[in-house]
Formats: C-alpha cells, structure tokens, sequence
C-alpha cells in the first residue's frame, strides 16, 4: 500500500509539472490560437535559469525567481521577434515557427551549458514518515510551490483588468479588438505569463529529477496532451487533466515499464481526440 | 427533388441562432431567403448541408433523410451549396477549379490512374468540353487559365457557381451570390441563374440585396432572429408590414 | 576524392525520397506531417532485422520496409485526419516517438539502445565499382518515384489533393471526401519514407534509436521550405541545400577541432531552428516560388 502512495505522490508532482506545462500551452492556445511547441524549451530555459541563479545566492528562491524572469523573457522576446509578425498568418505557420524557437533555444542552451545532465545541490534531507509512506518534503514544497503559481496565475486571470482583457480576447479575439480592447497589450502579459509559467514547468522537473538541454523537449508531447485532454482553452482542463496524466503514469509504470509510460499520455490524448474532441472541459467550438 | 425542413433549431451555447424552422421547398422552383443581418439564413444552409452538426430537426431530401449524413454525401444526393465568401481552389487554374468539380472521376483513383490510363483520358476529355461550355456559359473564357486566386470578387462568384454546375445538381443553395457584385454582374447572373432553372435546376437564395432576388425568385422565405417570419410570393411578402419592420426598420 | 562524392549523391538521393513524400503530403495536400522520421524509422528497422536475424535477402527486407510504412499510416489517418491540422501536427509528433519509444524497449526484436550492427550492403565489394551501383540502385528508385509523382501530380487525383489543400470545405460541398485522399497521400508519403529507411539502413550498416529523433523530420521540413514547397524542383533544390548544410557543417568541424560533436549537433539544431523561423517570416513559399505551377 505504502508502495502505491509514494507513486501517488510522485505522480501528483509530476502531474503538477505537466499541469503547469499545459496551463501555458492552453493559454497561449486560447489568445493566440496556436500549439506553441517552444514551450517545452521554455521550461529548459527555466531550468537553467534557476541553476544560475541558485548557484549565485543559493536560494532555491532566487533561483526560482530567475528561472520565471529568463522564462518570461524568453515568451516575450519570441512573441516580438516572431509570433507577432506571423500574427496575421496560418496557425500551422506559427506552429512551425514555435518549433523553430524551440530548437534555436535548445541549441544556445547546448552550446552554453554543454550536454551532461545537471543537478541542484540541494541539502540531503532525509524523507518523512507519515503513516508508514516515506514523504520527501522536498515534494511537499514542491508542490505547495506549484500550487501557489497556479493560485497567482488563476488570480491574474479573474481577479485583474488584464486578465478579464486576456478572457475577452480568448473568447473572440475580433469582438475584443472591435470593443476597444488593444490586443498588444494583452498579448505582452500573455507571453510573459506563459513563460514564466512554463519556466517553473521547468524548475520544478530540473530539482524534482535532473536539468539537461533536451528535458523540456521531452516533457513536450505529454504536456499537449494534457492541454488536449483538458480541453484546450481551459486553464481549468489543463492543471487537471495534467494531474491526471502524471498519476497515471506513475501509477502505470510498475505495468508497462519506465520507457512506454510517455506512450501513456499520447494514447489518452488520442482517445480524447476519438471520443470527445473538446477534451474535459473544453468548450464547444462554434460555426467555424 | 424536394428539399424539406423540419422543425430545424441550432443553438450556440445558449443562443439559439435558428429556431423551429419548417420549410418545404418544390423540385425546379427558385425560392429566396431574406432576413436582416444575424437572422440565421447562413447557419440554416449550413445545417441543412451539413456543414453543421450541432442542430436539430430533420432535412429530407425526396424521400431520403439525409439529417445525420456527411455534407459530401448530401452533396451526392444532388443538392450543391455555395460559400457567401468564395472558397475558390487558389492555387488551380478557372479550368481546372471546375474540372476538379466534375463527379465520378477514375483518375481520382490511384489505382485507375496508373492501371487504366486509357479510360482516365478519356474521362478527362469529356470532363475538360464540359468545363469548356461551363466557361462559355459563365463568359469566364478570358480568365480560364489564370490561377482562381487572382480573379476578382464577381469572377470568384461565377466561378462558385461554375462548380457547383459541374457537379449536375438537381438543386443550388446559393449562399448571398449578390453581395459586393456590381449591377451588371447581377444582372449577368441573374439570367445565368433563371436560365439553368428553366432547364430544371432548382434554386434556393439567400440574398440581402431584395431588388434583385425579387425580381428573380416565385417564392420568398423571411428569417428574423431565428425564426420563419413569412413566406408567400415577393409581392405578398414585400407588402407585409412585420417584413418590412423587420428588415428595414419601418423604411419601405 | 570520388569515392566522397558517391557518398554524398547516395546520401542525397536517400533523402530526396524523403523529401518528395513529404511534398506530396504537406506540399501538395497540405498535409502537416511531423512524424515523418516514424514511417523512416519503420522501413530502416524492417529492413535491418530482415537481412540480419531474418536472414532475407535485402530485396525482402526493403519492400517490407515500405509495406510496414505504409500499413503505419492508416491507422494515424482514420484517426488523426479529422483533426484540425495543428492537432494532426502534434499527432504525428507523438507517433513518431511512439515508434522511437517502442525500438528503444523491444530489444528482443531491435536490439534495442545499442542498435544492429552489421547490417549488410546493397551491392557487396569495396571500392567505386559496387558505390556506383548502389548509387545507380538508389537513383533508378529517384527515377521512379520523381515519374510516379510527376503522373499524380498532373492528374486528376492530383487535381483533387491540391484543391483540398486550398479549401477543403469546398471541396466536401462538391460531393468529395477528402479523407479519402487524405489517407492515400498519407500512405504513399510513408512508403517512400520506409524505402528511403531502408536504403539508409543498408548503407550505413548500423541502425540505433538516437538516428531518429524528431530533427530528422524537421531537417526534410527544412529543405521542402527551403527549396520551395508543392513542387519537385522545390523537393531536389530543398535537398541539395540540406545536403550542403549538414555536410558544411561536418567541415567546418573540421576545419575547427575545438567544436565537440555534441557541440555541433547543437549548432546544427540551433540552424535548422533559424531556418525554419526565417523562412517562415520572409519567404514561406520557399526559393523556388510558391504554389501554382504555372505564371
């Protein structure tokens, strides 16, 4: 039984991981209106960013903070340079853009990191027994971390003008240009949203396992899934539907092996896609 | 070959941009659809040719209910739409467009293109004279080797309806072929369209421009907000107080 | 010398048959395919474990290549082509890393992380002779791919893909079903994707998972955009430039050792990266102009 709690958890962080992955990917999928594939190289830039920066000042904080800010940046350098000259252009052409971010950023982390795996030294703490399941607190900050992000992000997105600006926009982006609501503005919090969201992806995985330049790349497929799952446009869907995906993995993992757990998450999206398209809590897609 | 609508609804969420609508329309007539802007004439021919799956009701075409069928299937039955904004093949030349067009193509098989390249041929040959006299007919023949992406707006419409003769339909939904056609195009059409009824096409039209589709139609439907407002002849219809109110605000 | 240049034209030819399937599905059909590297994965393998514990003739081998490809592709086109493009985008990505994920854990069959080795050679020998002949091997199946692609593409089913690639619902309200050219092209892509695997395998005489990684799929994504999409000429042009490309590159290592392998792979990535967002930005029709193939 202890057996299955320690997946459980495990799954839950990496459930948070993949949730968080996903809410950036549906956000930007929502007000942008396409599969932004960078975003897994996003969270690598995290990563590397929190590295630096715990490195630096050994806080875990600051390191957490500096990953967000290089993961903003990052969002908003690409949507400047890039998506925004391609707004008026096909979602395919904005998707193979996204990938060609994806690669750039993969190739300057490569280059300036190297490829060996890497790690945050983080002091030896020795795990917690709660009722006979070892619980690492390392997972239970982790976790708490996730969850606050979420909080600020769902915040953000009800509780502020910009935020009730970015729904509008999600909903009809031609309705809120028309109603007096610029888009630009909009879209500059997006990006910095959307990364940063991404970027603590990022951490979270790089102290949870290890911090390498293809990590995020990896963490790609599953996260889409998710955000497919969830209902793409959710932000709701995509935490939760990230949840799902990461417990289910683990849970799965003592079944099909280590390698085919990815498998897993590709097969939910595909039967979600077979059977209600819309995902979770996706909304219907009216007359297009 | 009559096309019968029963109690067709489509909602949007909570909004219900059609409402109940039951139509029945004869084989061979030339039948208009009017209503203001936003009163569900577009999401009705979308529904009825399939294009949309979320309604309700039912589309009989003849006998046959074509309610839950593919919108390529119910176009096989014989009943061809148009698309208010043209959705001409940019890249394929005025010929080819409605070359492409034309049903029961082998050479649309792999297997006939390379095993049976005789029949395929000759196919091609019967396909191209009839895009040929569709060209003459629509006066394209200036533009039937330029790329449909280049032609202009009223071309775009001939073209639209080009096509959809090409695939020898017993019934056309035309979908707006007025809107932002120049009076003498309209004219033009006008006569295409009246001249392929008298050969036994039937036509249903949503138009928003009333001179010109008055002139044209036996019988108009009025849409407002979703729901059948009236149906009888232009003149009957036109003479209607709640029609006029409700397309034009009061202004005859 | 000579012996350099038959490589490379071998290398070439391999991946213009890559490039060509991908023309004829994204090109031509509009197809957004980014698993391409599977259905190449698929054909290499096929042929690698034919000729080695099967124990077949390379010709076996080879058309079990194609045949497994092309049979790959159903299943993702019933499935994923009612999908809007960017999900069929996305779909085909998981693919190709599903079938990279199963290489990687069948080891009774593939071997798995360490790969098979001692695949053997088309034409068997040492020296320019026996190259000539693979070239000559490898570019009569160019030959024929280029002369079957060149038939579909001036026929009515060609006709027809290209109208589904402008306006697929215009197509639907003229009584076609696009799905059903859509699965065809799909397959045809696939088994010139698995051919060109299986070429690949017999010459490099190794096969491993790490060859295909999804870049693989984005270096033919880079040569059709390059050398213009929807055209052949567009599929060779792209395919020499990505040949200069990845061969320029090994010079340049060459030229300066301090760049680890890794290193380089990393600036490659980092290009093909660049390449794809600057082409998309200010020249998406490619080099050898755009669509229509005619003024």
């Amino acid at each position: 039984m202890a057996f299955w709690i320690e997946l459980l958890i495990s799954g839950v962080v990496a459930g948070l991981i993949i949730g968080l992955s996903a809410l950036s990917i549906t956000l930007v999928f929502g007000i942008a209106r396409f599969p932004n594939a960078a975003t897994g190289d996003t969270m690598t830039v995290g990563a590397y960013g929190a590295l630096l920066g715990h490195r630096a000042t050994n806080s875990l904080l600051v390191g957490g903070l500096t990953g967000a800010a290089a993961g903003a940046l990052v969002g908003f350098l690409g949507y400047w340079f890039i998506f925004r000259k391609l707004a008026q252009r096909s979602n395919v052409a904005l998707l193979v853009a996204s990938i060609g971010l994806a690669f750039v950023l993969r190739a300057i982390l490569g280059v300036s990191f190297g490829h060996s795996q890497q790690v945050f030294q983080l002091p030896l703490v020795r795990p917690w027994r709660i009722g006979g399941v070892p619980v690492h607190p390392n997972d239970l900050v982790l976790a708490a971390a996730c969850a606050m992000i979420l909080a600020i992000v769902f915040a953000i997105l009800h509780l502020t003008p910009v935020g009730r600006r970015m729904r509008a926009v999600a909903d009809d982006p031609a309705l809120a240009r028309v109603s007096g609501i610029s888009p630009s503005g909009v879209m500059t919090v997006l990006w910095l949203l959307a990364g940063a969201v991404s970027a603590s992806a990022g951490i979270v995985a790089g102290i949870k396992t290890v911090v390498s330049p293809e990590m995020g790349w990896d963490l790609l497929l599953p996260a889409f899934a998710a955000a497919i799952v969830g209902g793409i446009g959710s932000p709701v869907g995509a935490v939760a539907a990230g949840l799902l995906i990461g417990v289910v993995q683990e849970l799965a993992t003592p079944f099909v092996g280590f390698t085919y757990k990815i498998a897993l998450s590709f097969l939910m999206m595909l039967v979600v896609l077979l059977v209600r398209p819309r995902g979770l809590f996706g909304k219907l897609e009216g007359a297009r | 070959m009559k096309l019968s609508l029963n109690d067709i609804s489509v909602r949007f969420g909570g909004f219900k941009a059609v409402d109940g609508v039951s139509l029945a329309i004869e084989p061979g007539t030339l039948v208009g659809i009017i209503g203001p802007n936003g009163a569900g004439k577009s999401t009705l021919f979308s529904m009825v040719t399939g294009f949309l799956q979320n309604g309700e009701g039912t589309v009989l075409l003849g006998d046959a209910d074509i309610s839950r069928e593919a919108p390529f299937d119910r176009a096989r039955h014989g009943m061809v739409r148009t698309f208010q904004v043209p959705r001409e093949f940019a890249h394929l030349t005025v010929r080819e467009n409605l070359m492409a067009a034309a049903p029961g193509q082998s050479g649309e098989n792999l297997i006939d293109l390379f095993f049976r390249p005789g029949r395929v041929r000759a196919e091609e040959e019967a396909i191209r004279r009839e895009a040929e006299e569709t060209i003459d007919f629509l006066k394209l023949r200036a533009v039937a080797d330029t790329s449909a992406g280049r032609l202009s707006g009223g071309q775009k419409k001939l073209l639209e309806l080009g096509r959809a003769l090409m695939t020898k339909p017993k019934l056309i939904l035309l979908d707006e072929p007025f809107a932002g056609v120049n009076p003498v195009l309209i004219e033009a059409l006008s006569g295409h369209i009246r001249a392929l009824n008298r050969r036994g096409i039937g036509f249903v039209i949503i138009e928003h421009d009333l001179s010109a589709l008055s002139r044209l139609v036996s019988m108009l439907h009025v849409m407002d907000q979703g729901r059948l407002l009236a149906s009888g002849t232009p003149a009957e219809v036109l003479a209607r107080k709640d029609v006029r109110e409700a397309y034009l605000g009061g202004a005859a | 010398m000579e012996a350099y240049l038959i490589a490379i034209l071998i290398v070439t030819a391999i991946y213009v048959l890559l490039s060509l399937g991908l023309t004829l599905q994204y090109g031509l059909t509009g197809l957004i395919n980014f698993g391409h590297v599977g259905f190449f994965c698929i054909g290499a393998y096929a042929a690698a474990i034919l000729s080695t514990a099967g124990g077949m003739p390379i010709g076996v081998g080879l058309l079990a290549g194609m045949v497994l490809a092309g049979l790959a592709a159903i299943p993702i086109g019933l499935v994923a082509l009612r999908l809007r493009d960017d999900y069929f985008a996305i779909v085909t990505l998981g693919f190709s890393e599903t079938v990279r994920l199963v290489v990687t854990s069948e080891g009774w069959l593939t071997k798995g992380v360490q790969g098979i080795p001692g695949i053997p050679k088309l034409i068997d020998g040492v020296g320019t002779g026996p190259a000539l002949t693979i070239l000559a091997l490898v570019g009569l199946a160019n030959l024929l791919a280029v002369m079957a692609f060149l038939r579909i593409v001036k026929s009515p089913f060609g006709r027809m893909i290209e109208a589904i690639r402008d306006n697929e619902d215009a197509v639907k309200a003229l009584g076609k079903d696009p799905a059903r050219f859509k699965i065809q092209v799909l397959v045809l892509g696939a088994v010139l994707a698995g051919l060109s695997g299986g070429f690949y395998a017999h010459y490099i005489g190794y096969v491993s998972p790490d060859q295909f990684l999804p870049i693989v799929t984005f270096y033919v994504w880079m040569a059709i955009i390059m050398g213009g999409v929807g055209r052949i000429s567009g599929a060779l042009v792209g395919t020499l430039l990505l040949m200069g490309f990845l061969e320029g590159s090994r010079f340049l290592r060459d030229l300066l050792p301090f760049i680890s392998a890794v290193e380089m792979a990393s600036i490659r990535i980092g290009v093909v990266g660049l390449a794809l967002i600057l082409f998309t930005l200010y020249r998406p029709q490619g080099l050898m102009g755009d669509y229509t193939r005619r003024k």
